[in-house]
């Protein structure tokens, strides 16, 4: 296998509604946590919601799923990392996070500009009976360790045995899509491999109206945003990132 | 003894020679996965996955759901995107809706008053008032085979049968009033619609079907600079939808019925559609004066949506101005707008207006917060305690997947279906449903699965309509009525396919009394509000709590 996961989230598509969000959770088996703030809460996918600054009927808004990058290039985290607990995984360009090495350091963390790492506070607890409900293919994480998007990398390792069982080398790409992208109701985040000139998502990945955030970084993300709208297009490089409720004038 | 400076550089050659051997290393990666390994940390169920298909029951839309099953206990959901109005989706609370059961306060034993009691204390209690006076039921999900259970359970008791409606059924009641059609037959036709105008409906934010609209804005619609599908959103506040729309016409609260006789007005004295209906009484200079807009604002508002039809404005709620709107448009009985979809649909009567009853009991399907206007013995059935409730008797039902159910049509769709959603888990012993406690008064009385198996026969013997499941197949082609069933079981949908006519006619004389800004609130409701259990699931504290997404609803155990 070389490919290279990717997605491309079309943010005129996106309405906010955090399906993505608790359908990540569940899949990656991120207990709830009842004390959780903003700061302190396990979100992988996190959509925020930014404003152009304007009132009255030039009010617009944009919703912004945020999560892992899976920077290609430099990648911040894994340069910091004493522990060797993150990797760009050389078959497919995803950048894994080990929590069995990671010391809970939070080098990563800091690194990464995108804020998209999170830190295990509390011993991961769910209320009496409810771990039946775990996700059998994902092991929980304990508290101390960094945390964050990882692709769904559980359902790519179920589509890479589905094809080793058929004598396959490939993976069909059906068998393999992350949760968040099979909860979104509009279908404004697609996933694909980027590598593939004839992957649909390859393709919109190079259309003109897509951007990462923060290109002049350097990193090379392969999380492409998209969106007609100039206001939404100019967040990419500001300065204050993509934090929630900032507005853009 | 004595420190020498050789056994300094000994030590220090010593440590630096360890280092570069992979024994510490190895020793920090070791103690790391061993504190990360302690005997309480939860671990998931090793077992047999499979994927069963049913549909997501808290609320009335049914929306079709692929439940993961690891050792026999739901693992995940996902949507099913074959199914016809859903179409994959899901609203956020469903994707967390596998965890409810384990929720804290999941109710397990009879409550009477502030004591514990038992199943034979509230079944004699309720025997009891049914033998000294007339009782009332009441439903959340009408037209459900339980539902049938307890209109046959009043009948014979000589009780009566309550509905709480959702706000898309209320929303239709006007048209009723006009039209003989029971609001419970008619729909809305938005995928032939060319403009929808939102009177405050949080269209792209759970109304009806989440996954019905969203999907149909994402394609005809969104991002677009002229786009196949405009929606406008009148709303007070920039909402959800209102920030997705295509045009966002903010007016003051309250106000929409002031709006909707202001546009119509336009259109009848501009004659930019056919005089359907009378005259709105209220001039356009006080329809700006109440909304906000100015005049021209409100005469563009006409404009644009005569622009391109068909256009059907949707209401929030209850508010004959907007409907009488529709009427004026064209919108009320034709494609694109209101449309009848089932003749067979009947009239329910409110709970709002129980009437004397002696004892009341209520389904666990009806909003927690539902209070019934009754001095009578109140039966509560819930499978989660939303706190501070006043009923007398406080009865746990089963919770998510743990009761057999059909699903009938869901309010604001403009086709009739109807699905069977099995139960998945095995209920325990202390809880049961509403209509298993009235079989245990009246043992003579009709079951659930006897109600759907009558109901599959039925459609079996009209032979109209077609089974989606993973292929469709029509209804016709199925050699038994036991094949039919099994489908139904595994989650497939019948969707009525009949030649009908949407239309029906509203005999609408003079215009409703439009209600005043302080008389009428708009409150865009969204899925956390329609949401009928009293608890979010534990996963919802990702959107309430650790983004900045949403703000914790009222009354929710998040």
């Amino acid at each position: 296998m070389n490919a290279r996961y990717g997605m491309v989230i079309d943010l005129d598509r996106c309405t906010g509604c955090g399906s993505c969000m608790v359908a990540c959770a569940a899949e990656n088996n991120v207990p709830p946590v009842p004390q959780a703030s903003p700061r302190t809460g396990t979100t992988p996918m996190l959509v925020r919601k930014v404003s152009n600054g304007m009132e009255g009927v030039a009010q617009r808004e944009v919703f912004i799923p945020i999560m892992c990058m899976h920077c290609e290039h430099e990648t911040p985290c894994v340069s910091v990392c004493p522990q060797q607990a993150v990797e760009v995984d050389k078959a497919t360009g995803i950048v894994m996070q080990m929590p069995q090495r990671c010391l809970g350091c939070r080098y990563c963390m800091t690194a990464c500009p995108y804020h998209a790492r999170y830190f295990n506070w509390w011993d991961p607890a769910w209320p009496a009976g409810m771990e039946k409900s775990l996700n059998p293919g994902v092991a929980v994480r304990m508290r101390g360790v960094v945390e964050k998007c990882n692709m769904c990398h559980a359902r790519l390792h179920s589509a890479m045995a589905k094809a080793a069982v058929a004598g396959k080398w490939e993976i069909d790409p059906a068998d393999y899509v992350p949760a968040c992208v099979e909860a979104c109701p509009t279908a404004a985040i697609r996933f694909g491999n980027l590598a593939d000139q004839n992957d649909p998502v390859s393709h919109e990945a190079h259309s003109p109206d897509a951007f990462r955030l923060l290109a002049r970084l350097d990193t090379e993300p392969k999380v492409y945003y998209k969106s007609k709208e100039a206001w939404v297009k100019a967040l990419a490089e500001s300065k204050s990132g993509p934090g929630s409720e900032v507005k853009h004038g | 003894m004595k420190l020498t400076r050789r056994d300094l550089l000994w030590g220090a050659a010593g440590t630096a020679g360890l280092l570069v051997t992979p024994v510490p290393w190895k020793l920090l990666d070791d103690v790391s996965i061993w504190s990360q390994n302690w005997g309480w940390i939860p671990q998931p169920a090793r077992g047999p996955v499979e994927v069963k298909q049913s549909f997501c029951t808290l609320c009335p839309q049914g929306c079709g759901m692929r439940v993961r099953m690891a050792s026999g206990w739901p693992v995940g959901v996902a949507g099913v995107a074959s199914h016809p109005f859903s179409r994959g989706a899901l609203c956020p609370l469903g994707f967390g809706a596998h965890q409810l059961n384990w929720h804290p306060r999941r109710l397990r034993t009879v409550r009477h008053g502030a004591s514990s009691s038992s199943w034979e204390a509230a079944r004699a209690a309720f025997a009891k008032a049914c033998s000294e006076g007339p009782v009332a039921i009441v439903d959340g999900y009408p037209g459900r085979a339980a539902s049938s259970v307890f209109q046959t359970f009043v009948q014979e008791k000589k009780g009566s049968y309550r509905t709480v409606s959702s706000p898309e059924t209320l929303a239709l009641a006007p048209y009723e009033s006009w039209s003989g059609v029971p609001a419970a037959g008619m729909g809305y036709d938005l995928e032939n619609a060319q403009t929808i105008v939102s009177f405050g409906a949080p269209l792209l934010d759970g109304w009806a079907t989440p996954g019905r609209f969203t999907r149909l804005w994402a394609e005809r619609a969104a991002g677009s600079a002229d786009p196949q599908l405009r929606l406008i959103q009148v709303e007070a506040s920039f909402s959800r939808t209102a920030a997705r729309a295509w045009q966002w016409v903010p007016v003051h609260a309250g106000s929409e019925a002031a709006l909707a006789a202001g546009v119509a007005r336009v259109l009848l004295e501009e004659h930019l559609v056919p005089a359907r209906g009378p005259m709105p009484p209220m001039t356009l200079a006080e329809a700006a004066g109440q909304t906000g807009l100015s005049t021209g604002a409100i005469a563009d508002l006409a404009r644009t949506m005569v622009a391109r039809l068909p256009a059907v404005a949707i209401a929030n709620d209850d508010n004959p101005a907007i409907a009488a709107l529709n009427v004026v448009l064209g919108a009320a009985g034709a494609r694109g707008g209101i449309v009848r979809k089932s003749k067979h649909a009947e009239s329910y009567a409110s709970a709002a207006d129980i009437g004397s009853a002696r004892a009341v009991l209520i389904d666990s399907t009806v909003p927690w917060d539902f209070t019934p206007p009754t001095n009578a013995e109140v039966f509560r059935f819930a499978a989660w305690d939303g706190g501070s409730s006043t009923a007398d008797w406080l009865l746990p039902a089963p919770g998510f997947l743990e009761e057999l159910t059909d699903v009938p049509t869901a309010p604001a769709s403009a086709i009739a279906t109807y699905a069977v959603a099995p139960s998945l888990l095995k209920a325990s012993p202390e809880v049961q449903s509403a209509a298993q406690f009235l079989s245990g008064i009246d043992p003579a009385l009709i079951t659930v699965e006897k109600v759907i198996h009558a109901r599959c026969a039925d459609l079996f013997r009209g032979r109209v309509g077609t089974l989606q499941g993973q292929e469709a197949t029509p209804v016709a082609k199925f050699a038994s009525v036991q094949k039919l069933e099994e489908q139904l079981w595994r989650g497939a949908v019948w969707v009525d396919e009949s030649p009908r006519s949407p239309a029906f006619r509203c005999e609408l004389k003079e215009w409703p009394a439009t209600a005043g800004p302080a008389q009428a609130v708009s409150s865009s409701e969204n899925w956390s509000n329609a949401w009928r259990a009293p608890v979010l699931p534990p996963l919802a504290s990702k959107l309430y709590l650790e983004s900045s997404l949403r703000e914790v609803p009222d009354r929710r155990n998040v």
